[in-house]
């Protein structure tokens, strides 16, 4: 009974205040990046939007829900590795997007066509330029995701294309695998764990926990270029897959 | 060409294309959920049946109702006989 009086206290506490963030933090965020916007280039005022975004992430996943959800980054030592990076993670939970926006590096996440129909993130998102794997042809998709990538720009993909519905780790797409290969950037394998029911698939409600997400050492193009995009995307996936059971502390190193 | 010739050449396809091992491939496997391959992989694969079996699928309506690899083997075993019948 106490268990379920916290939870919903948590989840009506959280939902206000992502709400009041939301009305109050996007508009304001929003503006700030316009009125600079007049006085600096497009390719820096997007670079500002992108901030404006990472800096809304960090409010939504890391102090909104805070103690009840705590957040803990490894291996973000953005001094040693300058990018930019193909950033391939699992994808458990909705907060996935609002974790990967937090990490330290101007980055365009590739997502699916329904975060682009959420009402004012859909709109932030289509202005930072996020790419809609699933509306795009793949050449397209290759260009766009090539060209952020010489102007800098990291890039984040769920290969996985959608949350497993329970938890494990699904079959990997090639997509951003045949654009690693074409391009020659490297890739970054990120592990979240603990975000499962954070919200869990198919609903709203929020449990507590600890989020973990693990930023593994970087695959160089040297260390891929021969595998083909079948192999690579599986090696990779093999890769975040172990990282996985070390965090959940089932493998050691 | 035999069935087993077929089975056999089709899975040589997926051993040196895909690197998948002998020991998955058999014909109740789905193609995308149990070996792994997407839409992309797709059309790396009917470029390598195409070259194995010298025959033109690239076109075929069929090829998207093909979910095992049963399914490829019965595929290829019937444009085989439309081929040899064609060529009567």
């Amino acid at each position: 009974m106490k268990e379920t009086l916290k939870l919903i206290c948590f989840n009506f506490i959280f939902y206000i205040l992502f709400l009041l963030f939301s009305i109050i933090g996007i508009p304001v965020f929003s503006a700030i990046v316009a009125f600079q916007a007049i006085f600096i280039s497009h390719r820096n005022g997007m670079k500002k939007f992108r901030r404006a975004i990472a800096w809304y992430g960090l409010g939504v996943i890391k102090v909104l829900p805070f103690p009840f959800v705590r957040v803990f980054y490894k291996n973000l030592d953005t001094t040693a590795e300058k990018g930019p990076f193909i950033f391939v993670c699992n994808h458990r939970s909705a907060s996935d997007p609002f974790l990967m926006a937090c990490l330290p590096y101007e980055l365009v996440q590739i997502v699916n066509i329904w975060p682009f129909k959420l009402p004012v993130l859909g709109f932030m998102a289509r202005a930072a330029g996020y790419l809609s794997v699933r509306e795009l042809p793949f050449e397209e998709f290759s260009k766009k995701t090539t060209d952020l990538l010489h102007e800098g720009v990291s890039i984040v993909a769920f290969p996985e294309g959608t949350r497993s519905a329970d938890g494990s780790l699904g079959q990997f797409h090639s997509s951003i695998f045949r654009v690693a290969l074409s391009s020659g950037y490297p890739i970054s394998p990120i592990c979240i764990t603990g975000n499962e029911n954070i919200p869990a698939r198919g609903t709203l409600l929020l449990k507590p926990g600890t989020i973990k997400i693990h930023k593994l050492p970087h695959l160089k193009f040297e260390d891929y270029k021969n595998l083909t995009p079948f192999k690579l995307k599986n090696s990779v996936r093999q890769i975040i897959a172990e990282g996985i059971e070390v965090m959940k502390g089932k493998k050691s190193l | 060409m035999t069935e087993q010739e077929i089975i056999t050449l089709s899975n040589q396809v997926f051993e040196e294309s895909f690197e998948i091992e002998k020991e998955k491939l058999k014909p109740e496997m789905n193609i995308f959920l149990d070996l792994g391959l997407d839409s992309l992989d797709i059309v790396d694969l009917v470029v390598a049946l195409q070259e194995k079996f010298g025959v033109k699928i690239r076109n075929d309506d069929r090829i998207k109702n093909i979910r095992t690899l049963g399914d490829i083997y019965k595929f290829i075993l019937s444009l085989k006989a439309e081929g040899a019948s064609s060529s009567l």
